[in-house]
């Protein structure tokens, strides 16, 4: 007779997308699939905490990504992100996400639009969705974003690829 | 001040001591003392503010930002009662921060910054200087005299070259006495201008260094100072305390330039004494003046 396991509740959010942990520094997905409720911090790095986001948003392998609040301020940056930029995430966090990347989109017609919908997902009112960017100071290089909505608490998630 | 040992701050931040002394590494906090036998002691009040802060935080960086703002409260509560001329929220701004951190965080965190930020504010020619510059003045006066009596047999004489109690130097002097009684060390501060029975009182406290702090008295009396110590005590290690327009004796004669931080200072004595300790007296630095120069001064007198 087969046993029987119980089914673990999907964890999504309240659009019903499925959502996935992630660490915040390594982007690893945590060991336990259940909650993190005990503890926030990454059992793999211990520099980061855990953060979630939609399946196809969310960080693979070692994509570097960062975290920006409703107010444009860098909140986290995964280590991946900090070899690419050459910074540190203790120097970066708190500092305006447009000391680091640009929009490089030609169809863009202003830097604003960025900004604007880096608010706009981060405050929840958006959808994820794609940009093109480049590092500030760099010209040549541009990256493809996905960004998203990710949290707890909300804030907008910026993947580069 | 309640502290934590390594795995009882582990505990309450549900992380390993591992990634505790990471953090350590990578953010600088939270950060510790050292108990006697070097074993690291956490204020309770830095991990519970990081506790709470990685509860709302999307990094630990984010989160160790939090929590220092959050430390950071009691100097914002300290320069405002100053500001405001409220003694009693000033202490009480002093007790709040004591009941999250040893005095020596205290002094060096809340109360020296204050008065910084007091007198980049209003200057410190200023009314409003001298109010702070008092209070902190007869806070620390206060810290000493509950110090424990000095247990470990050592002495340190202070010349002291500052102008009053006004003059900023003067507080960290007041700063760096408390944190040497406090390792139960005995110092003695006397001004350099007064230089008559000075044998009499080296003869009684025989310290085992000498450290000259301030920079608002003239060389020659700073040197003829310093000659009446060596003609009674002989050649002693000798150290420079907010001194901060006197390299040349630095490079002349040997004598070495203090931290400005009250309690890096005091550690550097400290180690200081210790070294000398391990050394023959002939080893020992001289005090920053020349046998020539000092003879030169005692016969112009």
């Amino acid at each position: 007779m087969r046993r029987l396991h119980a089914l673990r509740p999907a964890q999504v959010d309240e659009r019903g997308q499925a959502l996935v942990s992630f660490c915040g520094h390594c982007g690893q997905r945590p060991r336990t699939l259940v909650a993190p409720a005990v503890s926030r911090v990454c059992g793999h790095c211990g520099l980061g905490l855990v953060l979630q986001a939609a399946v196809d948003l969310a960080p693979r392998h070692d994509e570097p990504f960062l975290v920006v609040d409703t107010s444009l301020s860098v909140c986290a940056v995964s280590a991946a992100a900090e070899a690419l930029f050459a910074i540190d995430e203790t120097d970066a966090v708190n500092k305006h996400i447009a000391d680091f990347l640009v929009p490089a989109d030609a169809n863009a017609p202003s830097a604003e639009n960025l900004l604007t919908l880096l608010v706009d997902v981060a405050s929840g009112s958006r959808e994820a969705c794609n940009a093109v960017v480049r590092p500030r100071q760099e010209f040549g290089v541009r990256f493809r974003a996905r960004i998203g909505p990710c949290g707890s608490p909300q804030a907008a998630l910026l993947v580069l690829s | 001040m309640r502290t934590l040992k390594t795995s009882e701050a582990a505990a309450l931040l549900n992380v390993s001591p591992n990634t505790l002394r990471a953090w350590e590494r990578r953010f600088g906090y939270p950060k510790p003392e050292r108990s006697a036998g070097q074993h690291r002691l956490y204020t309770h009040g830095e991990v519970a503010a990081l506790r709470d802060a990685l509860q709302q935080g999307l990094s630990i960086s984010s989160a160790v930002s939090r929590a220092r703002e959050a430390l950071s409260t009691d100097t914002h509560t300290l320069v405002g009662a100053l500001s405001g001329f409220e003694l009693d929220r000033a202490d009480g701004a002093m007790e709040s921060a004591l009941a999250l951190r040893s005095v020596e965080r205290a002094v060096e965190e809340v109360l020296l910054p204050s008065l910084d930020s007091l007198g980049d504010r209003f200057g410190i020619d200023s009314a409003p200087w001298a109010f702070a510059a008092r209070w902190a003045d007869g806070w620390l006066r206060r810290a000493q005299r509950l110090a424990p009596p000095p247990a470990r047999r050592l002495a340190i004489l202070v010349g002291d070259a500052t102008t009053s109690e006004l003059d900023p130097d003067a507080l960290a002097l007041r700063a760096f006495e408390l944190f040497c009684g406090r390792s139960g060390v005995r110092v003695m501060a006397l001004p350099v201008a007064g230089v008559s029975g000075l044998a009499d009182v080296v003869t009684s406290l025989s310290p085992d260094a000498v450290v000259i702090a301030g920079s608002h008295r003239s060389d020659d009396a700073i040197g003829l100072w310093a000659y009446r110590v060596r003609a009674t005590a002989g050649p002693l290690p000798t150290a420079l305390f907010r001194s901060s327009h006197r390299a040349s004796p630095v490079a002349t004669t040997g004598a070495r330039m203090l931290p400005p931080a009250p309690f890096s200072a005091h550690r550097q004595v400290l180690a200081l004494i210790d070294d000398s300790h391990g050394a023959s007296v002939g080893e020992a630095a001289p005090l920053p003046v020349r046998d020539d120069e000092g003879a030169r001064l005692e016969a112009q007198r």
